[in-house]
């Protein structure tokens, strides 16, 4: 057990939040409930048959006023309570402070006993409201409570980050901002005791106010002026206004625009999707800059200076006596208020803190240095034995009901069940024998999860159901697909050959679906008999060439049949689709034309065109000559040997592929197709040493290059992407694919590409080929004014600006001629 | 509990996100013949199947809750009522979507929520 209490509880009006000291550090703790966010907003709702709090109670608050409380610490310690109408019955501030604090515990899941904290209260609190807060931390289950004030943790939480020592003496004012409420306190330290002087506050004021000061000032007028509303502003407040939903709306966008405001000069607030009272649309995007904005809230800023200067005044003290303002909540993000602030005190703000968890950070701080002093009663400590039968099926559907018994000592336990991603969350609810809940799954994914079980001080009880799952992926297992399905494209390195797209691996479960865009390699005028592009699906390893894999599904798109002229470059888009059965939807949306073409094959039928085929046979038939040339003369005599021997079976398979006729309807083009894709394995694996020879050299070759540039120039994660990849070296080796090899050797080629683009040397060396190429730009008028840029970038030494400039002139440099022949697929 | 892992998904993808998820509301409403939701699929394609490629994340995609009932237990939703009653609440806007990212544990696809949606709730029973 831990000898300190270290942790720490800010126990805010709008916002709380729980942290931890551990090893020197404080971590804060995450809400559950609401994925990135560590803070609970301090609302408590009564359902019928739970209890809401955070989030989930803010949603009701509004609308729901007589079963959602909040700002109830301004009551603590008073005598008020706040009846709950779904209940019957009032709550006191005591209670519903309690709520929160049981909802904070419920964060730590790392197997802490949580009975000792340190609980921060504002500075103006008295004895009374200071009790309080300590009984409702007694009553949500913490057996030693101890109080701080606000403005000194955030001050702790300065004074820890800075790890400044010499702060014995001095004195400064923390300002606190929040969404709702605002307080300044005058802290002093003295012989290292660190002390509230004076406070000031308002319990009104904080960011929500901004929003709404937005909204009142530029987005109603400017609609009263563009369109026809007769009272815009109480048709929007009201709750029963005819734009009150329009109202709700533009908050959640004026909150957005607000925060932007805080990193840029200005932004727009789109408003849109309703008629004003004649029936006319509205459709308006409003700027606000942040001039504006700052008008907007400049008196309610002003208001908070004057009561800093009412602290000063009341302690006869000058600006110069004070060392800094520390800035404290959300709303002190703003680049206005924090000069302004500044420069009207003429006191230097300090933003060094986290301002939106710095109480509770200083709170844990303080924890650390607290002893514990808890005695444990072990007569106190109820053993349970609850048991937790229960069913909760897969499925795809988007819900599922779950059921369980449960058996044991249930009385006065309670339970919920959150889904681990933060999507759902049951709420509190009292434990009873039979559960049944309907819960949300998110589809084509496992879904995990918790089912906890709490005592009625919220420690969790153990029980034998943690957590469970629910599969809403397919249900039932496809088949896998026995080979690499992949698509024949274009090979840009090595023009008028082909290679190998993977689009789906090997063992991918059916049913499968791809899309991929491919820039096109040729283009094509329309009504013209040329080809625009081929698309030849193919099964086998997509490691291997193309000529030795399957073709399972072909399709060609000609100048006929599109509706204009297609320009080379131009994207099309394939979408890939094999069904459970393995039938094979090709599509082709050409983006150009906006037309789309596609097909269905079957698996038990073959779709290669004889012309193809041909085509094919041809070209396979002159590769198996230039590997026997090539054999003869490096005096690779075996090698030669067995070439020559199917160079036989080639020929044959030549002659009787030329003397079919293009509408040949019997099984021969297929026995064809056969015999060529077996001709083509046996040249590939009787030539692929020679292939992975060179792929090896290329490869080693580019390693060292890269290792060079790296030393010199590389950051971590090139640093990283490369070891990656020598480290696997041995692995890609082994497959003996030059293909694979080959990949390799072009991601090292990028990491070359990416610091190169870096180098001052390199890029001038780039601008200077451009520049000699000028003539060979589209557009002269822009290319003179990107090469005085250039120059101009050279003379400052800007090398992104001049990386810039050189991407701008690669883009007008004309494209190659006479490409198009050599790139038969088209893409 | 399955140990989910939490990423951190840069604000300005997500912002990308929400760009796509408003230009899919404003086609869906053009009245004129467009093939706009092509484009808008395959660029919901590439943030789900490609553009994470190399890096631990498969990919990002979201849900328009539109239609759907609100209840206080849906914590993918920050929800604002419009209207007098909260009974039987029905999701009538959207203002941002869903967004999950997506992950491979094992065999297993996981999806985890990275911005829950802000969306405008009513009773179904308003007209009644």
């Amino acid at each position: 057990m831990e000898n300190t209490i270290n942790y720490g509880i800010d126990l805010g009006t709008t916002n709380s939040a729980i942290a931890k000291f551990i090893k020197g550090e404080v971590v804060i703790f995450s809400n559950p409930q609401d994925m990135g966010s560590r803070t609970l907003p301090s609302i408590v709702g009564y359902k019928k048959d739970k209890i809401l709090v955070g989030k989930q109670a803010r949603v009701f608050a509004e609308r729901e006023p007589e079963n959602v409380k909040s700002v109830f610490k301004r009551k603590m310690g008073t005598a008020e309570s706040f009846p709950v109408k779904s209940l019957n019955q009032s709550k006191t501030p005591i209670e519903l402070s309690t709520e929160i604090l049981k909802e904070l515990k419920t964060f730590v899941n790392n197997g802490d006993i949580l009975d000792a904290v340190v609980i921060t209260i504002p500075a103006s609190f008295g004895v009374i409201q200071s009790n309080a807060t300590k009984e409702a931390g007694v009553q949500a289950g913490f057996k030693q409570v101890i109080l701080l004030q606000e403005p000194i943790a955030a001050s702790l939480a300065y004074a820890n980050m800075k790890k400044e020592k010499e702060m014995q003496e001095g004195q400064w004012l923390v300002y606190d901002l929040g969404g709702g409420t605002f307080d300044v306190a005058l802290i002093k330290i003295k012989d290292g005791e660190m002390k509230v002087i004076d406070h000031e506050g308002d319990n009104f004021l904080g960011g929500a106010d901004f929003d709404r000061m937005i909204i009142e000032k530029l987005i109603i007028p400017k609609l009263s002026k563009e369109y026809y509303f007769s009272n815009l502003e109480d048709a929007m407040k009201s709750t029963s206004g005819k734009y009150n939903a329009l109202y709700l709306r533009l908050l959640s966008k004026v909150e957005d625009a607000k925060i932007i405001l805080s990193a840029k000069k200005s932004t727009e607030i789109e408003v849109l999707g309703f008629e004003d009272e004649e029936g006319s649309k509205v459709d308006l995007e409003i700027i606000i800059t942040r001039s504006e904005f700052n008008e907007f809230i400049k008196s309610e800023i002003d208001r908070t200076i004057e009561m800093i200067k009412k602290i000063l005044t009341k302690n006869s003290l000058k600006p110069t006596d004070l060392q800094f303002i520390l800035m404290v909540g959300g709303s002190t993000y703003i680049p206005y208020l924090r000069s302004r602030v500044e420069e009207v005190l003429q006191i230097p703000i300090n933003c060094e803190i986290d301002p939106t968890i710095a109480v509770a950070t200083g709170a844990a701080y303080f924890a650390a240095t607290r002893k514990k002093e808890i005695i444990i009663d072990s007569k106190e400590k109820k053993e349970y034995q609850i048991s937790i039968n229960y069913s909760c099926p897969d499925t795809k559907d988007k819900d599922v009901l779950f059921s369980a018994r449960i058996s044991g000592d249930i009385e006065n336990l309670s339970y919920r069940i959150t889904r681990a991603d933060g999507g759902y969350n049951s709420g509190l609810k009292k434990l009873t024998k039979f559960i049944n809940e309907e819960l949300p799954l998110i589809n084509d994914a496992f879904n995990y999860f918790a089912f906890s079980v709490y005592d009625d001080k919220n420690n969790i009880i153990e029980t034998d159901l943690n957590s469970f799952a629910v599969n809403s992926t397919f249900t039932v297992i496809g088949q896998p697909i026995p080979e690499d399905i992949c698509l024949e494209v274009d090979d840009y390195e090595n023009p008028g050959q082909t290679k190998l797209d993977l689009i789906f691996q090997k063992n991918t479960i059916l049913p499968a679906r791809r899309t991929v865009t491919y820039p096109l390699t040729r283009g094509v005028i329309k009504g013209s008999d040329e080809h625009l592009l081929i698309i030849n699906v193919l099964e086998g390893t997509h490691l291997s060439l193309p000529e030795a894999n399957k073709s399972i599904g072909f399709m060609s798109i000609t100048g006929n049949q599109v509706k204009r002229d297609i320009t080379k470059r131009s994207d099309v888009e394939i979408t890939i689709i094999m069904s459970e059965s393995r039938d094979l939807t090709v599509s082709a949306y050409i983006n150009m034309a906006d037309q789309e073409f596609k097909e269905i094959f079957n698996p038990k039928a073959r779709h290669v065109p004889i012309t193809y085929l041909k085509v094919e046979v041809e070209e396979l038939a002159d590769k198996l000559e230039t590997e026997i040339q090539e054999a003869s003369i490096s005096e690779d005599y075996g090698k030669a040997a067995s070439l020559t021997k199917l160079k036989k079976e080639m020929d044959i398979v030549s002659q009787e592929t030329e003397s079919l006729t293009n509408d040949d309807s019997t099984d021969k083009p297929y026995q064809l197709e056969d015999k060529k894709r077996k001709i083509a394995q046996e040249i590939y694996l009787i030539t692929s040493d020679k292939y992975i020879q060179l792929a090896k050299a290329e490869y080693t070759k580019i390693k060292s290059k890269c290792a060079i540039l790296i030393d010199e120039n590389g950051n971590d994660h090139e640093r990283k992407t490369f070891n990656d990849i020598v480290a696997q070296e041995s692995a890609f080796f082994a497959t003996n694919s030059p293909i694979k090899i080959q990949e390799k050797s072009d991601e090292l080629d990028n990491i070359i590409i990416k610091i190169n683009w870096r180098t001052p040397e390199f890029l001038k060396d780039v601008f200077q080929y451009l520049k000699n190429n000028q003539s060979r730009m589209n557009d002269a008028i822009q290319a003179k004014s990107f090469i005085d840029s250039g120059n101009f970038h050279i003379a400052s030494e800007n090398w992104s600006g001049l990386a810039d400039i050189n991407r701008g002139l690669l883009s007008l440099l004309s494209n190659r001629t006479g490409d198009e022949k050599k790139y038969f697929q088209g893409i | 509990m399955q140990e989910i892992k939490k990423m951190t998904i840069r604000q300005d993808y997500l912002d990308f996100m929400n760009q796509i998820f408003e230009i899919e509301k404003k086609a869906h409403n053009l009245k004129e013949e467009n093939s706009i939701q092509r484009n808008i699929n395959r660029m919901k394609g590439i943030m789900e199947e490609d553009f994470f490629k190399g890096t631990p994340i498969i990919g990002l995609s979201f849900h328009n809750p539109i239609g759907e009932t609100y209840t206080e237990t849906r914590t993918d939703c920050e929800a604002t009522i419009a209207g007098a009653s909260v009974e039987d609440l029905e999701i009538i806007e959207v203002l941002k979507p869903i967004i999950f990212y997506a992950y491979q544990d094992n065999d297993k696809m996981i999806k985890v929520i990275a911005q829950s949606a802000v969306v405008i709730v009513q009773s179904k029973n308003i007209n009644q």
